[in-house]
This record gives C-alpha cells, sequence and structure tokens, in this order.
C-alpha cells in the first residue's frame, strides 16, 4: 500500500491536471484551480520541512562537534537572530518589512545585502583568473569559442568597437609568428612554404580585419547572439521540453518510482 | 622565450589586484562612454512607452541582493518610466529574499513621482509555488492574493477594483535572475497570451533570445548594459550608465588575460 496508493494519487492527479489543460470548462478547470490551490498550501510547508530539516542537520553537527561545527552554529545563531529580529520588528511597526522597521533599515539592507552582494562580487575575480588559465586555444573548436566569446565580451561594452581590432590584430600577429617559427624549422619544403605563406597571409589580413572590427564588433557579437547562439539554445529547449514530457508520463504511468525514495 | 612562458603562469594575486584596480579607477575619476541602446531594449522601452495613461503593468522581483547591482537600476529605470507616463503599477515576487528591494524601490520611485499607494500601485508580496500563482492568477488574482503584502483587501484598494486577471494587466515585466522568467512565458504567455518583458542578469538573459525572436516576449533588458541602455532611453543617467565604464575596462581586462595566458601555453606547449 507504500508504494501503490502514491502511485495511484500521482496517476489521477496527473491525468486530470492534462485533462484540464485541454479542456479548460468545467468540472475541470475549477479542479485545475483547486489543485493548484493545494500545491501553493504544500509549497508553503515545504518551507517549514526545509528550515526543519536545515536545523536539525546543522544542530546535529554542532552536537557531535563535527569538523567546522562553528559554520553550522553561527549558522543556527543567525537564523534565530534573523527570525526573533524580524518577529519583533513586526509586532512594534505592524509589518517587519514597514518603512519603520529596524529589520528592513539595519539588517536587511546593512547586513544581508552587503553580504550577499560581497559573495556575488567575489566571483569577478574568480573568473577573470580561471578565464585566463582555463581558457586555451588548444583545439580548434576551442579556438572557435573563445573568438566567439572574446567578440560578444566586446561587442557588448561601450569601448569594445575600437578596442576589437588591436585586439583581433594581436592575435593575428601572434599567429603569424607562430606560423613562421614553427616553418623555418620544417624539414619538408611543402610544409615550410605552406607554414610561411600562411604566417605571410595573416599579416596581410592585419588590416582588413582590423577594419572589420573596427566598425561591426557589436553588429558582430549581436549576430553571434541572435543567429549561433539562439540556434543551439532552441536546440536545448527543445531537447530538454521531450526530456521532461518522457519523464512526466513516466511519473504519471506509474513506469518512474524514485521519487517514492 | 623564457619571457613569453612567464605570461602563462601570472599569479591570480597580481590578476586580482589588477582587476580591482581596473574597477575602481574609472568610477574614482567618473568616466562615462556613449553608448548605442540595444535593439531589444529599445523594443521593451517602446511597449512601455505607447502605452495609454491608466494602463496596469505587473513586475515581479524574481532576483534577490546578489543580482541587485544588475537587476535594480532596471527596475528603477522602468519605474521611473512607468510613473512618467501615469501607467499603474501592480507588484509581486516569487523570490521571497528580494522582496523588500521591490519595496524599497517602488516606495522610493513612487515618493519621487507623488505617487499614491493603493491608486497609483500596488504590492502584493509573495506566495510560494511559482508556476502554480502564474496559473490560478490567470483566473482571478484574488484566488492567490486576496491581500496585499500589508494585510489590506485588494477591493478596498481603488485600483484594483478593475483588476482581476492578466486581461487586465497591459504588460507583465519580471526581473529575474534564475528561471522563474522561463515559467512566465510558458505559463502567462503561452496560457494566457501576456505581453511579456523580460529583465535580468548577463548570465540569464542569452536564454531570452528564442523567446524575442519567437515574440514571446516583446522585450529583453539583459545584464548591466540593458539596464544602462533604459536609464539612457528614460533620460535618466543612474548607476547602471556610469557602471557601464568599469565593466567595458574589465571586459578588455579578460579578454587580454586569455590572450597573454594563450601566448604563454603555447609557447610552453612548443618547447614541449
Amino acid at each position: 500500500m507504500k508504494r501503490e496508493v502514491p502511485i495511484a494519487i500521482t496517476f489521477i492527479s496527473g491525468v486530470l491536471l492534462v485533462i484540464a489543460f485541454f479542456i479548460p470548462h468545467e468540472p475541470f478547470g475549477s479542479l485545475e484551480q483547486r489543485f493548484n490551490d493545494w500545491y501553493i498550501i504544500v509549497s508553503g510547508f515545504a518551507l517549514i520541512l526545509g528550515i526543519d530539516s536545515l536545523l536539525l542537520h546543522h544542530w546535529n553537527k554542532v552536537s557531535r562537534r563535527s569538523k567546522d561545527w562553528f559554520h553550522s552554529l553561527s549558522l543556527i545563531i543567525a537564523f534565530f537572530v534573523t527570525l526573533i529580529w524580524g518577529f519583533y520588528s513586526g509586532i512594534k511597526t505592524g509589518h517587519f518589512l514597514s518603512a519603520q522597521s529596524t529589520f528592513r533599515q539595519y539588517f536587511y539592507m546593512y547586513v544581508f545585502v552587503p553580504l550577499q552582494a560581497t559573495m556575488f562580487s567575489l566571483l569577478a575575480f574568480f573568473i577573470a583568473s580561471a578565464a585566463y588559465r582555463a581558457f586555451r586555444a588548444d583545439r580548434f573548436e576551442a579556438a572557435l569559442l573563445l573568438f566567439s566569446a572574446g567578440i560578444v565580451m566586446l561587442g557588448r561594452v561601450p569601448l569594445g568597437n575600437a578596442v576589437a581590432p588591436y585586439m583581433v590584430g594581436l592575435v593575428f600577429l601572434i599567429f603569424a609568428y607562430l606560423l613562421y617559427s614553427d616553418g623555418r624549422k620544417e624539414v619538408d619544403p611543402t610544409r615550410r612554404y605552406l607554414k610561411i605563406g600562411g604566417a605571410v597571409l595573416s599579416l596581410i589580413l592585419i588590416y582588413p580585419v582590423g577594419w572589420f572590427f573596427l566598425h561591426y564588433t557589436a553588429q558582430t557579437a549581436g549576430w553571434i547572439m541572435n543567429i549561433p547562439q539562439l540556434a543551439a539554445k532552441r536546440g536545448i529547449f527543445v531537447g530538454i521540453a521531450l526530456g521532461g514530457i518522457a519523464m512526466s508520463l513516466r511519473i504519471i504511468l506509474g513506469i518512474e518510482k524514485t521519487y517514492l525514495r | 622565450m623564457k619571457y613569453i612562458e612567464k605570461l602563462a603562469k601570472i599569479d591570480r594575486r597580481i590578476i586580482y589586484l589588477i582587476l580591482f584596480l581596473t574597477v575602481l579607477l574609472p568610477y574614482l575619476f567618473k568616466i562615462s562612454l556613449p553608448m548605442k541602446p540595444l535593439p531589444e531594449v529599445v523594443q521593451a522601452y517602446r511597449e512601455i512607452d505607447r502605452l495609454p495613461a491608466g494602463s496596469v503593468v505587473m513586475i515581479s522581483i524574481d532576483y534577490d541582493a546578489a543580482s541587485m547591482p544588475e537587476v535594480q537600476p532596471m527596475l528603477y529605470a522602468i519605474l521611473r518610466h512607468c510613473f512618467s507616463k501615469d501607467l499603474k503599477i501592480i507588484m509581486l515576487g516569487h523570490w521571497p529574499l528580494g522582496i523588500p528591494l521591490g519595496i524599497a524601490a517602488l516606495e522610493d520611485v513612487a515618493k519621487e513621482y507623488g505617487k499614491k499607494y493603493g491608486e497609483d500601485y500596488v504590492f502584493l508580496g509573495y506566495r510560494p509555488g511559482v508556476a502554480a500563482v502564474m496559473i490560478n492568477m490567470g483566473k482571478e488574482i484574488r484566488s492567490v492574493f486576496r491581500e496585499d503584502y500589508w494585510g489590506t483587501p485588494l477591493d478596498s484598494l481603488p485600483m484594483m477594483r478593475n483588476v482581476h486577471t492578466y486581461d487586465d494587466i497591459a504588460i507583465l515585466v519580471g526581473f529575474e535572475a534564475g528561471s522563474t522568467g522561463d515559467y512566465w512565458v510558458q505559463y502567462a504567455q503561452a496560457r494566457y497570451n501576456q505581453k511579456i518583458i523580460l529583465g535580468g542578469t548577463a548570465v540569464v538573459a542569452p536564454d531570452w533570445y528564442p523567446y524575442l525572436q519567437s515574440r514571446q516576449i516583446v522585450g529583453l533588458i539583459g545584464g548591466l548594459r540593458g539596464a544602462a541602455d533604459y536609464e539612457n532611453l528614460v533620460h535618466h543617467k543612474a548607476l547602471a550608465y556610469y557602471g557601464m565604464t568599469p565593466q567595458a575596462a574589465v571586459h578588455i581586462l579578460i579578454v587580454i588575460f586569455i590572450i597573454l595566458g594563450n601566448i604563454g601555453y603555447l609557447a610552453l606547449r612548443r618547447r614541449k
């Protein structure tokens, strides 16, 4: 019964909601609204369950003096300070977020907001460092991705058009140097001339490519965002949607039972 | 060659220091750069601009303090635009931790334009259950929000008397830092044909270009650039506009670092 009853509830609810979507008339229309009301109420209680689970987990860490138990203790203290301060402000001013509330003025605006903003701001440093270390043009696909990312990054900011030609020129110059120095060491004359020719071509291309990016970096960034990026995104979305439908059907029909564990 | 190889091994503390100075200096010297607004932002601006006075705009706060530097300036700019055109605002949110940010912006801008609570704007607050909230609001807003955030019954607020479903809302503007924008499109737009504008962080905005092309949303404000463009369009240059110079400098710096890293990497690989 422990398995059959939840599977039956899932099946009936799922089928009724699918019917309600396609036939939004009575009795299905109001039934969907009723189901959604229940869902909203259950979501509210899920928050309480989440708080209970979080506190219990950290209290266990503190009571067992597990590794980094002090962080768990600070979480529990912060939780109750927030809760008590919120209640106190709510009772004193009528609502915990009213304009006079010290909870809103001090705790939220001067403690919570700067803390969360600081955590997120640190990402800028990590991203810069990670981009420098990890973005390597070691394959053609990686080089293409890197080049596109660079153009989008420059094309979305005000100075992009002015700076992009120099960046692209530098890349071509390095490419020419590498090809030339490789070509000089080549024993096979055909490969040598091909590489040196490639180096010369790179040097010749610096000016026209630089001119193009001087005028069209923003447009190129827009094109990348609107055509190749969008095509890939759409493919991913369609894949996710099909996967979602397949998984929903499996759950409704009782084939997928992992949620019962 | 050794010097070139060293380019692949710049100490991360040097990178952090250069980055810090790159952000700080443009702010200290208040350097600003000219920008041409992006078409998707202009589209969003025009959609709001062409609404007749008295139309209702619903704004959803689906972000919190972590995304505040990018998204909050958009909220201020849109609120200024709406209030300057005498549009009515209904605000709600699906991220409970972002609710006070919405309240703060709404109160600030309403005060700036001398707008009255209940007549010109209303704050509904938060209800759990994202998708269920969106679907039920399409049938009757009161089925989800019987009262506003401060406990006043909706029917006692003059502005809300004739507002019941999405049919009574001219445009919905979702400010996003996650996937709630997708839910707005899936439920409010696809089921109820609600006009939607989405604004959000530069990380989530690229996900919405398919919606923009298929006209499931009528405008897109992405990242600090989008916010700066909107500030520019409403002729009220503020945080986002002045934040674009540091952002431009950092973008250029990161591209330089990537090029330097690759030069060093190629030099090392050739030697090996």
